[in-house]
């Protein structure tokens, strides 16, 4: 029916919509993101200075930046709405598949954002520009996609549990390790110059798989 | 008690047989042994995840918590035999390739795995109410047995690996004496059987546990 289906793309619009704002008023998550990034580069930068002949170590420490900076935040979507006990409210006006996919369009602009920040400041800090910027953009891409449907899902999860703040990072970094790995072995052969399409198969088939998993899921997330 | 008695005797007899009938692998030695455990406890792993996630996709469309009792059940024994999977292949590594861990894909892979799976059984125990323990874990259930075609079967295709291909393999047949195999899948059958009786204690157990609450309530 194409009423519902416009109707609950217009929904997740909203939800995204309302996610943005609600972002902007506080700029909470976004700020303790990007100040946990610069920190942690200005270490490393002050502590190794410029590396970018050691691939191997740039590509690992790029990522572990990203993902770190970013984990902190994402659960955040959630577990405010629990805290702030809107939750309810929202779960009247759209359906779980509906506020899911808002966040999680919410969370890959977060890490876009995110990105746009910490990336840069990396390759000029601590490594050389990308010998590929075409392939390096599109492990970035994937790696993000599938970092934001992972978290997306287990922090829905999380946010109905106890001790929600500690378990996101237990709970989420295994699964989002076959991310890291083929992450940082794709950037690392970009720089060496290297055939990346394995890695570049791996999380694009990674990624497709979280996200056709979710939305399955998305369903089955709330129900009392 | 019978089948008990009778499940001892089918995998002592099966390690008897690894140990004085099947023939050794020259290079491997008295190293080939360690096949008897290692292969069916890896197969019996993917096995107990495959059933851990049926078991939550029937939770979700169901709502019955022995489907609950099952899918966590095997989870806990999934990683049981996982541990026996890895601890066994690294007693191998450090015969044939001098270290007891070196980040081969294989070891890396099943390394993620035990840890996917240990964050299952983390979150179940940090959720209260056994409807909603039983809700998110399956859901977690579900999204963390996707990572296992990845793990099991991609990653160490698409990165150099040591380790010896799988049966399942690429390249043809497998080279290996039809006592060796014989051995190998009487011991899949046994840990099979091992892992279906441990996981009806549990699923009784579970069962067991919730009438008792329903008494004192």
């Amino acid at each position: 029916m194409p009423a519902t289906r416009s109707s609950s793309a217009g929904a997740v619009w909203a939800i995204l919509r309302k996610e943005c704002r609600s972002e902007w008023r506080t700029r909470y998550g976004l700020n303790s993101a990007l100040l946990f990034a610069v920190t942690t580069l200005t270490s490393i930068s002050f502590v190794v200075g410029k590396i970018a002949d050691r691939t191997d170590i740039l590509a690992a420490l790029l990522w572990i930046v990203l993902v770190f900076a970013a984990l902190a935040s994402l659960a955040h979507t959630f577990v405010r709405e629990v805290e702030g006990h809107t939750m309810t409210m929202l779960r009247l006006v759209a359906s779980p598949t509906a506020i899911a996919l808002g966040k999680l369009g919410f969370n890959l602009l977060f890490l876009g954002v995110l990105e746009a920040v910490t990336v840069p400041l990396f390759l000029v800090l601590v490594g050389g520009p990308p010998l590929h910027w075409d392939r390096f953009l599109a492990v970035l891409g994937l790696g993000s996609v599938a970092l934001a449907a992972a978290a997306t899902l287990v922090g829905a999860v999380i946010a109905q549990t106890r001790g929600r703040g500690a378990l996101f990072a237990a709970v989420s970094l295994p699964i989002l390790l076959p991310v890291l790995a083929g992450a940082v072995s794709g950037t690392r052969g970009q720089w060496n110059g290297a055939p990346i399409g394995a890695e570049l198969r791996l999380l694009g088939a990674y990624a497709a798989a979280l996200l056709g998993a979710s939305l399955i899921l998305y369903d089955h997330l709330w129900e009392e | 008690m019978i089948w008990k008695v009778f499940l001892f005797a089918w995998i002592a007899a099966g390690m008897l047989a690894g140990f004085l009938w099947a023939p050794v692998v020259p290079v491997l030695g008295a190293t080939t042994r360690v096949f008897y455990f290692h292969f069916p406890a890896a197969l019996v792993t993917t096995l107990a995840f495959g059933w851990s996630m049926v078991h939550s996709a029937l939770y979700l469309a169901r709502r019955d918590l022995t489907h609950d009792d099952h899918a966590a059940g095997a989870a806990d024994l999934g990683l049981l035999f996982c541990v026996v999977a890895t601890i066994s292949g690294s007693m191998w590594a450090r015969a044939m390739w001098g270290a007891y861990w070196n980040w081969d894909p294989r070891e890396t892979s099943v390394f993620f795995l035990l840890l996917i799976y240990a964050a299952y059984l983390a979150l179940r125990a940090a959720i209260d109410g056994e409807t909603r323990r039983a809700r998110l874990a399956a859901i977690y259930s579900c999204v963390a047995f996707v990572t296992v075609p990845f793990l099991i079967f991609v990653v160490p295709r698409i990165y150099f690996s040591l380790h010896p291909d799988p049966l399942f393999g690429r390249r043809g047949k497998p080279d290996i004496d039809p006592r060796i195999m014989l051995v190998a899948a009487w011991m899949f059958a046994g840990f099979t059987a091992l892992f279906f009786w441990l996981l009806s204690l549990r699923v009784r157990l579970g069962r067991v546990e919730r009438r008792a609450l329903k008494g004192m309530a």
